[in-house]
């Protein structure tokens, strides 16, 4: 469960990037942030991470409450998340497999699970054969599809993908998009921030459509306005 | 989930770091090392400078050259007259057949040129080396007063002043040998520093993605501190053998080349040069990538 209650975010240089924003998400939903550039998508996200703290209001993920949350807690609050970038983030230096077992790796997991787990995971994703792969010789589609799998290494509650199709051919796109609605058919919330109106349109899931730091719509079986 | 990590892991970690990212690696290693090299290099120059000034300073030393044609009875003469005055430690006599045979020696390749001169045609004179007592100045000038009124005595060589001049500018020499050298070590350590940053600034995106899985400070921060502390080893043992080999043959040189000066033997430095290198090279690697971190860290 996700609540932003009243949530306003301002930046030091008198930019306001979310305005008063209230939104509910329960589990096992799945939710399109949509909005053009500037629109407050990017700061919803950071604050979602913890990367940033809200200037106002309450954000309630789970069973955290990240306004008041501790330094030293916010790693592990991020344990119960799965993050999917645009520009995948992969160590460059590990190989896929090693990519994957490393999430298991940050939250202790032992090592006859983690080389158990980690061949399994990749294996829905379609990377079986790619283990020893080091990023660099993989096609974009396949590295998000690696990124995916960290995602899921510690079978998190839930995803959020920030504008996971922006660096892949669309019918990389399709592919990834089917991974999370699979995703989400599990039972795991998925939150999918994107512009690609195609995708959202096709898709007909819920829709949140910001704009200038406010929800003007939240709709479910919505299009991109 | 909290759990304890093992070291191994850890070191498993930071050998991949290490050698994933190999030129920034290496590039931390030579630069460590060679700020290690100037550091150790100038250390010892200043450590043997020292030890020659004190030497310097330290010289009672007078030597005295008899006339040349003095016979046997006359030559102990003399020597019984310098172990009768006051200021006098010990007498150390020197005959001129004993200082033909140190000039060639001393003349090594060059001993030929001294063949033809024989005990018989020897044109040295014998001579005494004194040590004396007190070292204050009135005592030393009366000595060496005493010493040219002795009948057969044609010649004194004293160092006192020289000797006296030299301990009275020591501490200021070496003040700023010392400050050249806490100026090299701020400045060695300035660029370790930077280095490491740089070596941690390519890998600014492994350590935000790391934060992104959950990863805590302590996890992300412990590789770091193992690849700190191998890349400051290894560029420790290599200043040590490179610092060693050139310490080596500097020291024969000096044996056979500059006899007159003083050079502290290996066996006395190395020990220094180990400790020395491990601990600045350790610590700068250390605190290097943790500095380094500190700014990726912040939540």
């Amino acid at each position: 469960m996700i609540d932003f209650k009243n949530v306003k975010k301002h930046y030091s240089n008198g930019t306001i990037a979310l305005d008063g924003v209230d939104l509910h998400i329960d589990d096992g939903e799945f939710v399109f942030i949509v909005g053009h550039s500037g629109a407050g998508k990017t700061t919803m996200m950071k604050l979602l991470l913890r990367e940033e703290a809200a200037t106002s209001g309450t954000i309630t993920v789970g069973d955290y409450e990240l306004t008041g949350i501790k330094n030293n807690q916010i790693p592990y609050y991020r344990r119960n998340l799965g993050v999917v970038f645009q520009d995948f983030r992969l160590f460059p230096n590990k190989t896929v497999y090693e990519n994957v077992a490393f999430a298991m790796q940050v939250v202790g997991t032992p090592r006859a699970m983690i080389k158990r787990r980690v061949p399994a995971i990749l294996t829905t994703v379609n990377l079986a054969d790619k283990l020893q792969c080091f990023p660099r010789e993989l096609s974009g589609g396949e590295q998000q599809r690696v990124a995916l799998a960290r995602a899921l290494a510690n079978n998190p509650k839930m995803i959020i993908a920030d504008e996971p199709t922006g660096n892949i051919d669309p019918k990389m796109s399709i592919e990834i998009m089917n991974l999370l609605m699979k995703i989400n058919k599990l039972g795991k919330t998925v939150i999918v921030v994107t512009h690609e109106k195609n995708l959202v349109d096709y898709y007909k899931q819920r829709v949140v459509v910001l704009n200038d730091g406010k929800i003007v719509e939240d709709r479910i079986g919505g299009m991109f306005q | 989930m909290k759990r304890r990590y093992s070291i191994r892991f850890f070191l498993e970690q930071a050998f991949k770091g290490l050698t994933r990212n190999s030129v920034m690696s290496v590039a931390s290693i030579a630069v460590l090392m060679s700020c290690l090299i100037v550091l150790g290099s100038f250390s010892l120059l200043i450590m043997n400078i020292n030890v020659n000034l004190d030497k310097i300073a330290e010289l009672n030393e007078i030597m005295v050259y008899c006339e040349y044609d003095l016979t046997e009875e006359q030559i102990v003469e003399v020597e019984n007259n310098i172990k009768g005055l006051d200021n006098v430690g010990t007498v150390t006599r020197i005959t001129k057949d004993e200082s033909l045979q140190t000039m060639k020696e001393e003349s090594g390749e060059y001993a030929d040129l001294y063949s033809d001169i024989t005990a018989e045609n020897n044109p040295l004179c014998d001579s005494f080396e004194i040590v004396y007592k007190d070292l204050d100045e009135t005592a030393v000038f009366n000595l060496e007063a005493e010493l040219r009124n002795i009948t057969g005595v044609r010649k004194i060589n004293s160092v006192y002043k020289v000797a006296k001049t030299i301990d009275s500018l020591k501490s200021g020499i070496m003040l700023v040998f010392i400050w050249f050298l806490v100026i090299l070590f701020v400045v060695s350590i300035f660029v370790i520093i930077n280095t490491i940053k740089l070596a941690v600034y390519s890998r600014k995106n492994e350590i935000t993605v790391m934060r992104y899985v959950g990863a805590t400070n302590g996890f992300i921060t412990y590789p770091f501190i193992f690849e700190g502390v191998i890349i400051g080893g290894a560029a420790s043992a290599l200043a040590f053998a490179i610092q060693s080999y050139i310490y080596v043959y500097i020291e024969k040189m000096a044996a056979t080349d500059m006899q007159m000066i003083t050079v502290l033997t290996y066996k006395e430095i190395w020990p220094l040069l180990v400790a020395g290198f491990l601990i600045i090279g350790i610590l700068t690697g250390v605190i290097g990538s943790v500095a380094s971190l500190r700014k990726y860290l912040k939540s």
